[in-house]
C-alpha cells in the first residue's frame, strides 16, 4: 500500500533543498597544497606535532592504500574520484589545535551558535540562553539545551572541546584525537587501529594515513561518565576532504554515551568525508553511539554533496559488554556505512538502530555487521529505509556465528518505505551460521510481529492496522527513549512516520 | 565471468578447456550455434567465479569445482521409475536422448540436438551476463536434451517425466519446454545418477497465458557427483507456475532458478526442500523478477543441514518500476543440526515500485527444546522425536503442494533419504 500522508509531508520536510546548515563560514584558512604523497602527510604530522611513530605509521598505512582497489561492491554510483584534486588539510588560521575559548575566532563561535553547538561551558551552566536572533532554526537542534561536552571539529582541526576540567574530575578524558596522541601516546598505541586494522578497506587505509582529527574519549575502570559527549563535525573549506578519526575505550565496567553530528555548506562539488570510528568496551562496560548524520545532500538535481565513506567498528572485547549504535541519517548525498560490532566476549550484546531518510538523487548503502565470537552474544538489528525523490536506499547487513558462538541469537527487522516511483528500496541482508546452537531471525514485514501481542491489542477493541503500528512504534520508541534527550525529539518526528505501506 | 584477472587456471578449468576442444568437431549446431559456443567457453576462459562474485558469495566455484572428468561414451544408467505412477517419460542418459519416449495427446517431442543442428534453437543458448558460469558451461557442451511442446488448450492427464541418468563421466543437456495458452501440465524433472559424475542441466520453460503448469525438480545425485543447473521460466498473462524442488544428493550442487513474472495477473509459487548431510555443499540461488503490475508470488524454503554439511540459499526479489501492487513473500527456514555444519542465507529485496507489499523472512535455528519434550514426554525416545520433528519441518512444505498423489510421491522420497540420512 502506498505511504499516508502524514509520511509525505514528514520527508519532504528534510528534502534535500530544505537544507538549513548550508551557509559558508567566511574565515582564512591554512591549506596544504591540494594533493596527496608523502611530503602532504609530513605536513600533516608536522601540523599536529606528532611523534615519529605516528608519521610512519601513517606512512606505511599510505603505501598500503596505493596497492589497494577501490570497493564497488556497495549499491552506489558516482564519477571517480581523483585523489590528488582534494586539500587534506585545512584549518581556521591561527588555529592548529584547541584553546581556551577566548582565543578561538569569534567567526568560528558565531558558526557554531548559528548551528546551536553550545561552547561556553559558563553559559551553558548558568543556563544562559542562546541569543536567538538567527538562532530559531537551531532551536529544535540536538545541541540546543542540555549539559554535553562538545569536540567541535572544524574542517581538519578540533577547535575546542568543552567540559575537559570537570570530566577530568571524573578520570574520564576527552579530548581531540590530536591531543590524545601528544598526551597519552600509549593509550592511543594500545588501542588505535585495533579494531579498524589499518588496511582494512581502502576508505580506512585512506584515513589511517591522512587522518586530521576527531575524538577520543577513555573511560576508566568502574566510571559512569558523568555526562553526554558529542563530536560536532562542520567541513567548511571547498575542495577539502574530512578525515575523522574517532577512539573510544570504556574500561571495565564503565559506560559511556556519545552523540555524533555533522553538516557542511551547500556547494556544487562533491566533498569526500571518510571516517573511522573505533569503540572498545571491556569486561561489563557499555558503549553508546549515536549519529545524526546531517551532511550536505546535493541539491535537487543531485549536484554537489558529501560522500559519506565511513567505516564504524565496535568491539565488545570483554565478557558481558555491549555497545549500541544508533543512526539517523538524513544527509550526503552517498553514504557507504556499515556500524559493526564484534562480539568477541561471552555474553556480550550488539545493537543497531538505523533510521535512513534519502531525498532527491541521495544514494545510501548502509547497514551493519554482527560478528559473533564469543558464548551466549546476543544482537539486535532494527533498520527503517524510506526513500522518495529519485534517491537509492539499500540497507546492507550480515550476521554470522561462528563455530564456537554456541547460543548466538540474533533478530533482525528491517522496513523499508517508498515514496513515489522513481526511486529504489533494498534489502540485502547476509546471514551466516556456523554452529547449531545458533538461533537467527530475520524478518521484513509488518504481519511478523507476534499474533499473540496483535491479539492482545486488537481484543481492546483496535483495529488490527492500528494494533500493529502501535506495536512496532511502541518498540522503536522504547529505543529512542535510551537515546540521549534532546536527540530524542528530534528522531521522535522521524519514528513517528507510519509504517503504514511497509513494504520490507 | 569474474572480474579480477586470473593468473593461472585451475585444473578443473583446463579440463573444460581441453574438452572442449576434443568435443567440438561433435557438437551440433549450424554457424550461430557454435558461435555462442565459442562466446561460452571464452567466458570460461576468464575464470569460473569465485566469493568475489557477489552472486557466488557462497559458493566459490573455482575452488569447489576441484574435478572435471572425462566424457565417458560407455557410461549408461538404468532409468528409473517414474516419480508419478502412468507418467510419460522421457529419458537422458550421458547426455544423450535415450529411446522413442510415448507421451499424450497434444505433446509433440523432438531430440534438442535436431534443434541445435538446424539452428532454430541458437538463442536459447544465450548466458544472462558475467555470472552465468552454468549457463556458459551448458551452453559450450551441449549435445542434446529435450524440445518439448505442449499444444494451446491442452490438459494432461498424465504427468511427463524429463530423467537426466548420469553415471560418470560429464553431461550437460537442456529441456526446452513450452507449455500453450490455456494448458495444463505437470512435468517432473528428475535428475539422478551412479558414480562421481559432473552434470550440467538447464531447463527452459514458457508458460503461456492462463496456463498452469506444476514443475517438480528431484535431484538424487550420487554423493560424490557435481551438479549444476539452472531452471529458467518465463510466465505468461493470468498464468500459474508452482516448482518444487527437493535436493537429496550431490557433492556440490548448485541449483539456480530464474523466473520472470512477465504476464499480469500471474502466479509464481517456489516450494524448496533441501536435505543436506555429508559434506555436500548445496546451493539454491533465485532470482526472481516482476516486471508488470498485479502479480504476485510465494517462496518457501525448508533446509535440514547435517554432518559437515554447507548449505545456501539465495533469493532475491526485483520489483521493477511499473510492478505496482505486487504482492511477493519469501521465507528461508534452516533447521541446522550438527555442529559442524554451515547454513549461509541472502534473502534479497530490491523494489522499485512504491505500491507492493513484499516481505522476506529468514531463520536459522536447531530443534525447539520444548517441542523434543513434549514428544518425549510421552514416551517416544529422544532419537525418534528429533525424526519426527525433522520430517514435520519439511513435510509441511510438501503438503502444501496439495496434490495426493504429488504429497504421497514426494513424501516416499524424503523418507528414502531419511532412511539413509536419518
Amino acid at each position: 500500500m502506498p505511504a499516508v500522508q502524514e509520511t509525505i509531508d514528514q520527508v519532504r520536510e528534510i528534502d534535500v533543498d530544505q537544507y538549513k546548515y548550508g551557509f559558508e563560514t567566511e574565515i582564512e584558512t591554512d591549506k596544504a597544497p591540494k594533493g596527496l604523497n608523502e611530503d602532504i602527510i609530513r605536513f600533516i604530522s608536522e601540523k599536529k606535532q606528532e611523534p615519529d611513530w605516528m608519521l610512519q605509521w601513517r606512512l606505511e598505512a599510505y603505501r598500503r592504500w596505493l596497492t589497494m582497489e577501490e570497493p564497488t561492491w556497495a549499491r552506489v554510483s558516482y564519477p571517480k574520484i581523483d585523489f590528488q584534486d582534494i586539500y587534506y588539510y585545512a584549518a581556521p588560521k591561527n588555529q592548529s589545535g584547541p584553546r581556551s575559548l577566548d582565543e578561538v575566532d569569534p567567526e568560528l563561535l558565531r558558526t557554531y551558535e548559528k548551528l546551536g553547538i553550545p561552547l561556553r561551558e559558563q553559559e551553558i551552566l548558568a543556563g544562559v540562553q542562546k541569543p536567538a536572533a538567527d538562532n530559531d532554526e537551531a532551536s529544535d537542534n540536538v545541541y540546543a539545551s542540555g549539559r554535553v561536552a562538545v569536540d567541535a571539529v572544524f574542517d581538519s582541526v578540533s577547535v575546542v572541546t568543552t567540559f575537559k576540567a570537570e570530566l577530568a574530575k571524573a578520570g574520564v578524558i576527552f579530548c581531540s584525537i590530536s591531543e590524545a596522541i601528544r598526551e597519552h601516546p600509549d593509550l592511543v598505541r594500545k588501542y588505535l587501529a585495533s579494531v579498524v586494522p589499518v588496511s582494512d578497506n581502502y576508505y580506512a587505509t585512506l584515513n589511517s594515513a591522512v587522518f586530521t582529527d576527531g575524538s577520543f574519549v577513555y573511560v576508566p575502570k568502574g566510571v559512569r561518565c558523568p555526562m553526554e559527549l558529542s563530536t560536532y563535525f562542520r567541513i567548511n573549506e571547498k575542495n577539502t576532504g574530512q578525515f575523522e578519526r574517532t577512539l573510544i575505550i570504556a574500561e571495565e565496567g564503565a559506560y559511556v554515551s556519545y552523540l555524533e553530528g555533522c553538516t557542511a555548506p551547500q556547494r556544487d562539488e562533491n566533498q569526500l568525508h571518510a571516517a573511522v570510528v573505533e569503540l572498545i568496551a571491556l569486561d561489563d562496560a557499555e558503549i553508546k553511539y549515536s549519529t545524526v548524520q546531517n551532511w550536505y545532500p546535493g541539491d535537487v538535481e543531485g549536484k554537489g554533496g558529501i560522500y559519506n565513506f565511513v567505516t564504524k567498528r565496535g568491539d565488545c572485547r570483554g565478557a558481558r559488554s555491549k555497545i549500541s549504535w544508533t543512526q539517523v541519517e538524513t544527509g550526503s548525498a552517498i553514504t557507504w556505512k556499515y556500524p559493526s560490532c564484534i562480539l568477541r566476549g561471552d555474553d556480550s550484546q550488539g545493537e543497531f538502530y538505523s533510521i535512513a531518510v534519502s531525498n532527491g538523487y541521495q544514494q545510501i548503502d548502509s547497514g551493519t555487521k554482527m560478528i559473533h565470537l564469543g558464548k551466549n552474544t546476543k544482537s539486535r538489528i532494527i533498520s527503517k529505509g524510506i526513500a522518495a525523490g529519485f534517491s537509492q536506499n539499500t540497507y546492507r547487513g550480515q550476521v554470522s556465528a561462528h563455530r564456537k558462538a554456541t547460543n548466538a541469537r540474533n533478530f533482525t527487522n528491517c522496513d523499508s518505505l517508498l515514496i513515489g516511483d522513481q526511486c529504489g528500496a533494498h534489502t540485502v541482508p547476509y546471514m551466516e551460521a556456523k554452529n547449531a546452537t545458533a538461533q537467527f531471525e530475520h524478518e521484513a514485514t509488518t504481519s511478523k510481529i507476534s499474533e499473540d501481542q496483535k491479539f492482545y491489542v486488537m481484543q481492546r477493541g483496535i483495529p488490527e492496522e492500528e494494533a500493529i503500528a502501535l506495536i512496532v512504534n511502541g518498540f522503536v520508541k522504547d529505543v529512542i527513549q535510551e537515546l540521549p534527550m534532546e536527540f530524542a525529539v528530534e528522531a521522535q518526528k522521524l519514528i513517528g512516520i507510519s509504517l503504514e505501506g511497509s513494504v520490507g | 565471468m569474474n572480474v579480477h584477472a586470473t593468473p593461472q587456471l585451475t585444473p578443473a578449468e583446463t579440463a573444460l578447456i581441453e574438452a572442449f576442444g576434443e568435443r567440438l568437431g561433435a557438437l551440433p549446431g549450424d554457424s550461430e550455434v557454435m558461435a555462442r559456443r565459442d562466446s561460452a567457453i571464452e567466458a570460461i576462459k576468464a575464470g569460473l567465479p569465485t566469493r568475489r562474485v557477489e552472486t557466488w558469495h557462497y559458493t566459490d566455484l573455482r575452488r569447489l569445482l576441484s574435478k572435471v572428468p572425462e566424457f565417458d561414451a560407455t557410461s549408461s544408467a538404468k532409468a528409473l521409475d517414474p516419480l508419478l505412477e502412468g507418467s510419460g517419460v522421457v529419458t537422458l542418459v550421458n547426455g544423450a536422448v535415450s529411446g522413442t519416449p510415448v507421451l499424450g495427446n497434444g505433446v509433440s517431442f523432438a531430440p534438442l540436438a535436431e534443434r541445435l543442428a538446424d539452428g532454430s534453437f541458437a538463442a536459447s543458448l544465450e548466458t544472462y551476463g558475467r555470472d552465468d558460469a552454468i549457463g556458459a558451461i551448458n551452453a559450450a557442451f551441449v549435445a542434446d536434451g529435450i524440445a518439448l511442446d505442449i499444444a494451446e488448450g491442452t490438459e494432461l492427464e498424465k504427468a511427463v517425466e524429463l530423467q537426466n541418468l548420469q553415471a560418470g563421466g560429464q553431461s550437460h543437456v537442456r529441456m526446452v519446454v513450452n507449455v500453450g495458452s490455456g494448458s495444463r501440465a505437470v512435468i517432473v524433472e528428475r535428475q539422478s545418477g551412479e558414480g562421481a559424475g559432473l552434470a550440467s542441466s538447464v531447463s527452459q520453460l514458457q508458460v503461456g497465458d492462463g496456463a498452469e503448469v506444476t514443475w517438480l525438480i528431484v535431484q538424487e545425485q550420487p554423493e560424490t557427483a557435481q551438479h549444476l543447473a539452472q531452471f529458467k521460466a518465463v510466465i505468461g498473462k493470468d498464468a500459474k507456475l508452482t516448482l518444487f524442488v527437493m535436493n537429496a544428493g550431490g557433492k556440490l550442487v548448485r541449483q539456480e532458478v530464474l523466473v520472470r513474472v512477465a504476464g499480469e495477473g500471474s502466479d509464481f509459487q517456489l516450494r524448496g526442500v533441501n536435505l543436506l548431510a555429508g559434506d555436500s555443499h548445496t546451493d539454491v540461488t533465485m532470482v526472481l523478477d516482476h516486471a508488470v503490475p498485479h502479480t504476485g508470488s510465494v517462496e518457501v524454503v525448508r533446509n535440514v543441514v547435517t554432518g559437515k554439511a554447507h548449505g545456501v540459499f539465495q533469493g532475491r526479489i526485483n520489483v521493477h518500476q511499473y510492478a505496482q501492487k505486487t504482492d511477493a513473500r519469501m521465507a528461508c527456514n534452516t533447521l541446522l543440526l550438527s555442529d559442524d555444519g554451515e547454513f549461509s542465507t541472502k534473502p534479497e529485496l530490491e523494489i522499485f515500485a512504491d505500491d507492493v507489499a513484499c516481505g522476506h523472512g529468514a531463520t536459522v535455528t536447531e530443534i525447539h527444546g520444548d517441542h523434543l519434550f513434549y514428544l518425549m514426554s510421552r514416551g517416544v525416545t529422544e532419537k525418534t522425536a528429533r525424526g519426527l520433528l525433522v520430517k514435520a519441518f519439511v513435510a509441511e512444505v510438501i503438503e502444501e503442494l496439495e496434490d495426493e498423489q504429488i504429497v504421497e510421491a514426494l513424501e516416499a522420497r524424503l523418507d528414502a533419504w531419511f532412511a539413509t540420512h536419518g
